[in-house]
């Protein structure tokens, strides 16, 4: 061998050494307590398992519902932490599930595992909720989803799965109930409507209740597109919302495509009478930014608003806009309610017990307090482990900010919603 | 419907002359080295990102920015491929440099992630409104068209730099055979750079003219990947007017394609078309069979 095939082979046997180091090192975790700390009877910290994306396309969601959560725990933590277990703090533990759902279950079996974590939260998308409950409900942890929405993760019978916010069926709900609602007011008929939804559990569900609703109220279904998320341009599809000129539009997206749709909407001058988000990307605070006046007279649901007829719910928005610069939003609160919920059964658990806390999170009966800040009027889950209290409002985007117009129970007296939306030639 | 087929052919044709010109970017440097380049969608993003900040920071108009994207994607890639690469091209010499595909692979992870660990994740768009033009019911947005004419004038210019310029001559010499180039007195590590230099440069003018109508985000190069090897692929590899041909007939695949069937079918068709131009032609449309 000569003297620079040997070099050659010395260097590489050297960087694949130091390869396999970095890799162990990133396997390794920093400060990480593998030995059963938390089942002996001094606990100082619960550590909770936070599965989120915090990269990908939905990173933004994903950084925005952390610093909810992070809110949250310190809240907690400086309010004395878990007193019932001699005030022991909620300790964070982030996975990245990059919106992957294959990411999402290794994550999730690598919190429960090998960090320990007392309880998995998570994980935003639905299509990742739904495969990493499955782990958590095969090694028996108790797992909260605060945010997603897909029907499917509360209906297979598990145990371990608790959801804070109301299901995509439920929530979908809110357009068709409102549809009828402003057409009688307004004396304007809606005949056609029109579903651009993404693929994955979340838009599909959503879709599904929409296309129940639809004919029941004497809806034509003139386009039915559901699209893989992450386009690298919307003007074909809004191209065919154009031809199939829909009375009312339904959007369901993540941020990226909300934004395209709109922008390509807008800058096609599709007309209808209204257009009509279904939170998730739509409800992201860079959503506006990035879409200026073509987001105008927008709809969108939403767990929560700022504008909300209840002062906590004004008071903790200014306590998190005062530490973040943002305002919440409804996935965020639902994510601090989750937090919440989570405090409260280990209060009532006295343990981080698995099993334990599992039931206490089952006997969960909120009602009042921190639920105040939200729409909601308690937090209770039934046998299927989901909320009953949940429910959703509806927002128009009126002059850049979202004002609540609907139920008109929660919707402050001065918002009025503008039914049918001028034309796009018609605005300035 | 015919009204909503020619909207669709002009968004088409515009859309898909940006993918031909990052696919003539990574065919540069497949045409010229035999290199895979998995980092080309990074390559895309920095040019986007680069854009951008010009824009927004300096207040500098995104078509006036694309020398200095130029003049910093080509200092990456020449750099890149003169520290990195060829060392192992080097060792090499007597096959396909496979270990050059992983390189390009950790390259595409580190660019994404030290943009994401730089910028953050969050989404950002430089204007919320795309100028237009109506040509009576027709949409044409001014930034696309503006992107198509400058992805064609571009490929063009690229192309006549090949064929008449001393260093384009010996880039496709290389291409066509590096033992013999070499004998001939070429430097063929020089040349490499140059081409991984130029390559990425073209790429990343594809991300310039991308910022005024499209969102720029760390990992928004993977967005494009996929597809801007399926479209190298179909043009044939190697071959410059066959990437840019093949970016046009994606582009109108998927505008046109949309308007019959569920967009997420779309897809589906694309790489189904794509299979059987290769079943029929393996090297290509427009590429050259070799013996």
């Amino acid at each position: 061998m000569s003297m620079q095939q040997k070099r050659f082979r010395l260097t590489s046997l050297l960087m694949t050494a130091i390869l396999a180091l970095s890799v162990l090192a990133g396997c390794a975790k920093p400060g990480g307590n593998k030995s059963a700390e938390q089942s002996a009877p001094a606990v100082t910290e619960v550590k909770v398992g936070m599965l989120l994306p915090l990269s990908g396309g939905s990173a933004p969601v994903g950084e925005q519902t952390k610093a909810a959560a992070d809110f949250a725990a310190a809240r907690i933590n400086a309010a004395g932490g878990i007193k019932s277990l001699g005030g022991a703090k909620l300790k964070l533990i982030y996975a990245d599930s990059k919106g992957d759902q294959q990411v999402g279950v290794s994550e999730t079996e690598r919190l429960i595992t090998q960090e320990k974590v007392a309880v998995v939260m998570g994980a935003y998308q639905s299509a990742v909720t739904m495969t990493s409950t499955q782990g958590a409900e095969r090694l028996k942890v108790p797992y909260i989803n605060p945010i997603a929405v897909a029907d499917g993760i509360t209906e297979r019978g598990f145990q371990y799965v608790f959801r804070i916010t109301a299901k995509a069926s439920a929530k979908a709900k809110v357009h068709m109930d409102f549809l009828p609602y402003i057409a009688k007011q307004t004396g304007k008929e809606i005949k056609s409507v029109a579903f651009v939804y993404e693929n994955t559990d979340w838009g599909q569900s959503t879709a599904k209740a929409w296309k129940e609703a639809a004919p029941k109220l004497g809806y034509k279904v003139v386009l039915d597109e559901a699209y893989t998320n992450n386009m690298q341009d919307a003007t074909p599809i809004a191209t065919k919302v154009k031809g199939a000129n829909p009375d009312v539009v339904l959007l369901v997206s993540y941020t990226g495509d909300a934004i395209q749709l709109v922008t390509a909407m807008a800058k096609l001058q599709v007309d209808a009478m209204a257009i009509m988000g279904a939170a998730g990307g739509y409800a992201d605070p860079k959503f506006l930014p990035s879409v200026g006046k073509n987001g105008d007279l927008l709809y969108d649901i939403a767990a929560w608003s700022p504008d909300i007829e209840k002062p906590a719910a004004k008071q903790i928005n200014e306590e998190f806009k005062a530490k973040y610069n943002y305002e919440l939003n409804g996935e965020m609160v639902d994510q601090i309610l989750g937090m919440y919920v989570l405090a409260d059964a280990l209060e009532r658990a006295k343990s981080v017990d698995p099993q334990k806390l599992r039931d206490a999170l089952a006997a969960t009966d909120m009602k009042g307090r921190i639920v105040d800040i939200s729409i909601y009027s308690g937090i209770k889950f039934d046998q299927s482990g989901q909320n009953m209290y949940a429910s959703e409002l509806l927002v128009q985007f009126q002059n850049g900010a979202r004002k609540t117009v609907f139920p008109v129970e929660v919707a402050p007296k001065e918002n009025k919603p503008v039914f049918p939306v001028p034309k796009w030639a018609d605005r300035k | 419907m015919v009204k909503t087929l020619i909207q669709a052919t002009a968004d088409g044709v515009m859309m898909g002359s940006i993918y031909g010109l990052v696919a003539v970017g990574l065919t540069i440097i497949f045409g010229i080295m035999r290199v895979i380049n998995f980092a080309q969608g990074s390559l895309l993003m920095v040019g986007m990102f680069t854009t951008y900040w010009l824009w927004v920071g300096l207040g500098i108009n995104p078509y006036l920015s694309i020398p200095v994207v130029v003049a910093v994607a080509f200092a990456i890639g020449y750099l890149l491929q003169r520290y990195l690469l060829n060392h192992l091209l080097r060792s090499e010499t007597d096959r396909e440099p496979l270990s050059a595909l992983i390189l390009t692979m950790g390259l595409w992870l580190a660019l994404d992630n030290l943009s994401l660990l730089l910028f953050g994740p969050q989404y950002r768009m430089a204007q919320t409104s795309e100028p237009r033009l109506m040509l009576g019911f027709l949409t044409v947005s001014l930034p696309r068209l503006m992107a198509f004419v400058l992805s064609v004038g571009g490929v063009s210019l690229l192309t006549l730099f090949l064929n008449r310029s001393r260093v384009g001559t010996q880039m496709r010499a290389v291409g066509q055979d590096r033992r013999t180039s070499v004998l001939m007195g070429v430097n063929s590590y020089h040349i490499y750079a140059v081409a991984f230099g130029i390559g990425a440069s073209i790429t990343a003018i594809g991300g310039a003219l991308l910022v005024p109508f499209h969102y720029v985000y760390p990992t928004v190069g993977v967005l494009y990947s996929v597809r801007t090897f399926v479209v190298v692929v179909l043009g044939g590899l190697g071959s410059i007017p066959g990437a840019l041909l093949g970016g046009i007939l994606i582009g109108l695949m998927d505008s046109i394609g949309a308007q019959f069937i569920k967009a997420s079918w779309v897809t589906v068709i694309i790489y189904l078309v794509f299979l059987l131009v290769l079943f029929v032609k393996p090297s290509g449309l427009m590429g050259v069979e070799k013996e």
